[in-house]
């Protein structure tokens, strides 16, 4: 112990002696890193404040481009997210046999949609995603998502392909199923977000669950992205 | 004469059990299409009662059970996740209202035997405890909850 403190004593002394240091350089080198690193922390915040002061839900600062995901529609046919480039994509995870928070959210969505100006909603796609394949096939999603608005997708897919989706967007799931009874009865345990793509391909804002409701807020949201803002 | 009115005051004490006091605003129920095999109830409760109260569940034409439900929230990898949560009771203290709302507590009706449509009325029977007392409760059908 003792002896390898003395051998990082000596190596220290040897570095100082083959390069001594400027201390005057090297004090001047570091507030200027410091500065620099000030700066760009203050910029980055600067940027995110005056970015988010313009939105209701909240912004990803930068925004992120948005994670293609290849899945399966209502109709059966492969869906991907890059079709719909050019409009702008509103979604939430979720599932058919879920009783509150996902009618809610389409209920919502649906409310917001119809809010849009003509002219705004051709631009504007809304989507649900299951987060529960096994009993969402196609066909419960075409007799649910269109339910709340015939415009709606609703989308499912492979286990995998759920699972590549949710991650990219930081959306987690689990099946819960209640002691001692079949197999087949379960919920889904599902984080609650609607997420909202540009139509240039951007993830720029994320709403919990419970902003849904403010339907104004929400359209003013969507008429400043499809603006370019 | 006298015997009848006695008997009548102490049926009384029945009498207002049956209808226990509570006072019950906006009911509804989720309209949810014809796919889904449960929706939700949501009202406010308020027990205007001295003592605490529970609703234990309630009884419909519409659907097998209907169970209180806690939405839970649990942090997973960072993410916020809701669930729900079946409890045997949900109490409401003397005095005390009890909301049940979307994404909060609410009553899940489970195995829907038919799918009334917005604008529809529908009727629960809820259920309370201590005892088993009796509301009736019309539900307006709606899509979206009232403001």
């Amino acid at each position: 112990m003792s002896k390898s403190i003395a051998g990082i004593y000596s190596g220290l002394a040897f570095v100082r002696r083959r390069f001594p240091i400027n201390w005057r350089a090297f004090i001047t080198a570091f507030v200027l890193v410091l500065t620099l690193l000030a700066s760009f922390l203050l910029i980055r915040y600067t940027s995110y404040r005056s970015v988010q002061a313009k939105f209701y839900g909240e912004a990803l600062v930068p925004a992120k481009a948005a994670y293609d995901f290849h899945l399966v529609d209502q109709n059966g046919k492969a869906f991907q997210l890059s079709q719909l480039h050019g409009k702008l994509v509103l979604f939430s995870f979720g599932f058919t046999h879920c009783p509150n928070i996902c009618p809610t959210t389409l209920s919502d969505l649906a409310k917001v949609y119809r809010a849009l100006p003509d002219k705004a909603r051709s631009n504007v796609q809304v989507m649900f995603v299951s987060i529960d394949p096994w009993r969402d096939r196609p066909e419960v999603l075409k007799k649910y998502v269109p339910y709340f608005d015939p415009s709606f997708i609703g989308l499912t897919g492979t286990d995998d392909q759920i699972a590549a989706a949710a991650k990219a967007y930081g959306a987690t799931y689990e099946k819960m199923h209640h002691p001692g009874e079949d197999q087949d009865v379960y919920f889904m345990n599902h984080s609650a977000f609607t997420y909202l793509i540009s139509p240039d391909g951007n993830w720029k804002l994320l709403y919990d669950f419970d902003l849904l409701n403010d339907t104004e807020k929400i359209v003013a949201d969507i008429e400043h992205v499809l603006a370019g803002g | 004469m006298i015997k009848t009115l006695i008997a009548l005051l102490m049926l009384a004490p029945i009498l207002f059990a049956d209808g226990l006091p509570v006072k019950i605003e906006k009911p509804w129920l989720q309209a949810v299409p014809s796919v889904a095999s449960d929706t939700a109830a949501f009202m406010k409760i308020q027990n205007l009662s001295q003592a605490s109260i529970k609703l234990v569940g309630g009884v419909t034409d519409i659907a097998t059970h209907v169970e209180p439900m806690i939405t839970t929230t649990q942090n997973n990898e960072g993410g916020k996740m809701l669930g729900m949560e079946s409890v045997p009771a949900l109490e409401i203290p003397p005095g005390g209202t009890l909301v049940l709302k979307p994404g909060g507590k609410h009553l899940m009706v489970m195995g829907l035997k038919s799918h009334p449509k917005e604008g529809d009325r529908v009727k629960i029977v809820l259920l309370f405890s201590p005892g088993n007392q009796k509301v009736d409760v019309e539900l307006a059908v709606l899509k979206q909850e009232p403001k």
